[in-house]
């Protein structure tokens, strides 16, 4: 049993990592646009289908597909900030509803140009065991993309707090018309976060393809994985969305070691509700969500 | 031409004139059938957007507690089936009880709170299964049954029930829109703080247009049961419910009382028409478009917008 | 003693807006509520109407402790108040905005109270109009009055309802303001920049500077107080 769970954990905090490179694409859009993009699960779907045709097609290591896959998915990312920069009013909600809409498009594209099958990473490679103080099991796409996703919320967590775009973007974030007067264009900083999120999201996108597996309607489940870590984070915390994300691939790995694989989205959904209810900052954050 | 001319000659039509032209074609009432569940969902989502002001996009929650609560209590404890489908409106009601926690959240929060609501029922469903039957999902649920000599279980029964429900859900939500009620929720759109200061519990009011929302797509979501007599979790919680009411209300206007029924049967049955026979296999992108668009060009909807063509163009003949 | 303020302290963050006032206003006084901007005056009908929550202190209306309550109960219990800048009840029209107040405040639409308030305040011909866009500044002043009339309240909180007035116009408006106190009886708290105002309509007044009461009395003895001068003036007369 005790081996169990520590496999458990383990595979916990692999899926935490993963998922905090997913949710901290969404976070980050949110944190500067007050944007809460629905679309963002399919847009990490998209770049796992660019890297399962580039390896079907071209044959294509899924790593050496990665410019590829960036160039699709950021371009998309571009126009999805394009189409919510044309809101006007009620950008709150109505950007909900758009961003809701194009992920019904892109579910719905995909579905047409890849079809409802199952695929997965065929270059065995990334499904190989590696076996961990040997009692932890791991493939080694999972240990890739877990570091990768540590290594990358560092460098953002850097390029936010460090740098002078990271300054500029968070002053935006704060306080748009001031943002203004001190020389910060907006757009600028909001369209390079959503090219930031865009390469956050082809990264996960080539984790799940690699480690897990890719079907069309799988989009709109990564979203909600998503949204649920940036309420656990709270808004404005990088290392909240890592801390959250891990909270989160935790408990479902345990759920389903304890109870039953059955119940690993109601256990998501019920740490979201209870945090979400009655912590009004989230686990780390600063900004309340309450009005 | 008066309202009430207005509104005789629809009621002329939508029980006479459709069920006379069309009753002798099951596929066509069918689908009408079907743009009907969905319009009564959007009018219930409408209602809570454009009186609440809240976006929800977990509606599919209260569809099935209400298909599940009426298809339990005739199957399991032999309730007929119009009292079972009253229940299950109230069963929905009771059910938004729990999710009225979210009511103190902002928007976006708000709207994502209830779809994990939506979750979490489904997956119950499922779980339960003692009582649900889990995924395997019930069968053989009780048809809509014959009343003075009427066969309700027929499809064209079918369309006389949904099409009632869904008229009483529109006149409640125009006699709430003219009350005090709705004058107060109107007002606290734009002027929250001067609504609490006469008096007005912003809150309660919220969590009664939650309830009443509830309350009608579990009655739509019980008679949905009835019809098609069979019910599984991933169908009863399915998100496509409250994604095409949302298109339906957002496509037909979902600040009028109207517009979400309009928008239903035009968005439905021209997808199912027109775009489902030309894109087998993802024309639900056309609902995408149609939404993305929507919120774009006009988000008061598209009967807004040709009435404000149609007034503009008059204006300048006058003119 | 109809209400009764104890200690009340406001703070937002390090700043303090209104720090530790005291007063009763027995019913139908007519209190004045002055001094200069920033003072913490509308900070405290917030604190009193609901609308900020004291840091510290206590307040009741008729005995009911006040803190307790939320805006909407406070209304109930009460308290009228009609904001500086008009806050019409948007997209409805002026006869709704009353109905709104007297639905929601007392249980009932009293439609005999609405046509006489609408009369007191001289918007029986406005009443169909909407409220948030066809009316002028007196009128929406008056509405502010209104609406917090149609809530049958025991104490009307003005804030600076005829700031912004011309002359004839603030006459006219006192007139008004002496009818409603004649034909309701009610307790008005005013607050006011202008002297000749404040000492035409109040019994007695309160002086309020960076947040602490200053002075209380007669408009006539509190306005010749030295103190009360500087604060008015910046501390450069006198």
């Amino acid at each position: 049993m005790i081996d169990l769970i520590a496999q458990s954990l383990f595979s916990g905090l692999l899926s935490g990592a993963y998922y905090a490179l997913i949710a901290l694409g969404l976070a980050l859009v949110f944190g500067t646009m007050r944007v809460i993009n629905l679309a963002h699960g399919e847009l990490v779907l998209l770049g796992a289908y660019v890297s399962y045709t580039a390896e079907e097609r071209l044959g294509l290591d899924p790593l050496a597909s990665l410019p590829l896959a960036l160039m699709v998915v950021i371009a998309a990312n571009m126009v999805v900030y394009y189409l919510i920069s044309l809101i006007k009013k009620d950008r709150e909600l109505n950007s909900l509803i758009l961003t809701f809409g194009i992920g019904v498009i892109l579910t719905n594209a995909m579905l047409m140009i890849w079809s409802a099958d199952i695929h997965s990473a065929t270059t065995p490679w990334y499904h190989d065991a590696v076996i961990l103080f040997d009692t932890l099991f791991a493939m080694q796409a999972e240990l890739v993309f877990a570091g990768a996703g540590v290594v990358l919320v560092g460098a953002v967590w850097w390029w936010l707090e460090k740098t002078w775009y990271g300054r500029a973007l968070r002053a935006v974030a704060s306080n748009r018309d001031a943002a203004k007067l001190m020389g910060v264009d907006p757009r600028l900083t909001e369209i390079l976060s959503f090219a930031v999120a865009g390469l956050l999201a082809t990264v996960s996108g080539l984790a799940l393809y690699t480690a897990k597996v890719i079907q069309p309607s799988l989009g709109h489940n990564l979203t909600v994985k998503a949204f649920i870590i940036t309420v656990l984070a709270g808004i404005g915390s990088v290392p909240g969305v890592l801390l959250g994300a891990v909270l989160l691939g935790v408990v479902e790995s345990l759920t389903v070691t304890i109870a039953s694989s059955a119940l690993q989205e109601l256990a998501g959904m019920v740490l979201f509700l209870v945090v979400l209810l009655l912590m009004p900052s989230g686990l780390f954050g600063r900004a309340k969500r309450r009005g | 031409m008066t309202n009430a001319i207005k509104l005789a000659i629809f009621l002329v039509l939508a029980y006479g004139a459709v069920p006379l032209a069309l009753g002798g074609n099951p596929y066509v009432i069918g689908l009408i059938v079907a743009s009907l569940t969905i319009g009564g969902i959007s009018v219930a989502w409408a209602l809570l957007g454009n009186l609440g002001g809240m976006v929800s996009f977990g509606h599919a929650a209260f569809f099935g507690v209400g298909a599940y609560v009426s298809a339990l209590l005739t199957m399991r404890a032999g309730w007929p089936v119009f009292p079972a489908m009253l229940a299950a409106g109230v069963g929905a009601a009771i059910a938004s009880v729990a999710t009225m926690p979210a009511l103190r959240l902002r928007g976006p929060y708000f709207a994502l709170a209830i779809l994990a609501y939506a979750e979490i029922f489904r997956i119950l469903a499922t779980e339960l299964k003692s009582v649900t039957g889990g995924a395997a999902g019930l069968l053989s649920i009780p048809r809509l049954p014959m009343v003075l000599g009427i066969d309700f279980g027929s499809k064209l029964g079918g369309y006389f029930v949904i099409l009632t429900i869904v008229l009483l859900a529109m006149t409640g939500y125009q006699l709430i829109r003219r009350s005090p009620y709705g004058l107060a929720l109107k007002a606290m759109h734009d002027s929250e703080d001067a609504t609490k200061v006469v008096g007005v519990n912003s809150t309660m009011l919220k969590a009664w247009m939650l309830m009443v929302s509830a309350f009608i797509t579990g009655v739509v979501g019980a008679f949905n049961a009835h019809y098609i007599n069979f019910l599984e979790p991933d169908y009863a919680f399915a998100g496509l419910w409250t994604t095409l009411a949302i298109v339906s209300a957002i496509f037909g206007g979902y600040r009028t009382v109207t517009g979400p029924l309009l928008g239903a049967v035009v968005v439905y049955l021209v997808d199912q028409l027109l775009f489902k026979a030309i894109l087998p296999q993802g024309h639900q992108i056309v609902l995408g478009v149609l939404l993305g668009a929507m919120i774009l060009f006009s988000p008061g909807g598209l009967m807004p917008l040709l009435v404000a063509k149609f007034t503009r163009k008059e204006a300048s003949h006058a003119a | 003693m109809l209400l009764e303020l104890d200690g009340i302290t406001v703070a937002f963050g390090g700043l303090v807006a209104v720090s530790n006032v005291s007063f009763t206003m027995a019913e139908g006084d007519v209190l004045g509520l002055v001094g200069p901007n920033g003072a913490g005056k509308t900070t405290l009908f917030n604190a009193v109407s609901g609308l900020v929550r004291p840091t510290q202190g206590r307040a009741r209306l008729l005995g009911r402790d006040l803190i307790a309550m939320p805006i909407h109960a406070r209304a109930r219990a009460g308290i009228g108040r009609a904001f500086q800048v008009p806050q019409p009840l948007h997209e409805l029209t002026v006869r709704e905005n009353l109905i709104v107040a007297s639905r929601f405040a007392t249980g009932r639409i009293d439609n005999e109270r609405i046509d006489e308030i609408l009369d007191l305040l001289k918007l029986g011909h406005k009443a169909e109009a909407e409220a948030s866009t066809a009316l002028a500044l007196t009128e929406q002043k008056a509405l502010e009055v209104a609406k917090a009339l149609a809530t049958n309240p025991k104490l009307l909180m003005l804030d600076e309802v005829l700031a912004g007035l011309e002359t004839a116009g603030k006459r006219a408006f006192m007139h008004t303001l002496d009818a409603v106190r004649a034909r309701y009886g009610l307790a008005l708290l005013i607050i006011e920049h202008d002297i000749e105002t404040i000492t035409r309509l109040c019994q007695r007044v309160i002086v309020l500077n960076f947040g602490k009461l200053i002075a209380e009395g007669t408009p006539e003895h509190v306005f010749n107080d030295s103190e009360v001068i500087r604060s008015y003036t910046g501390g450069e007369a006198a």
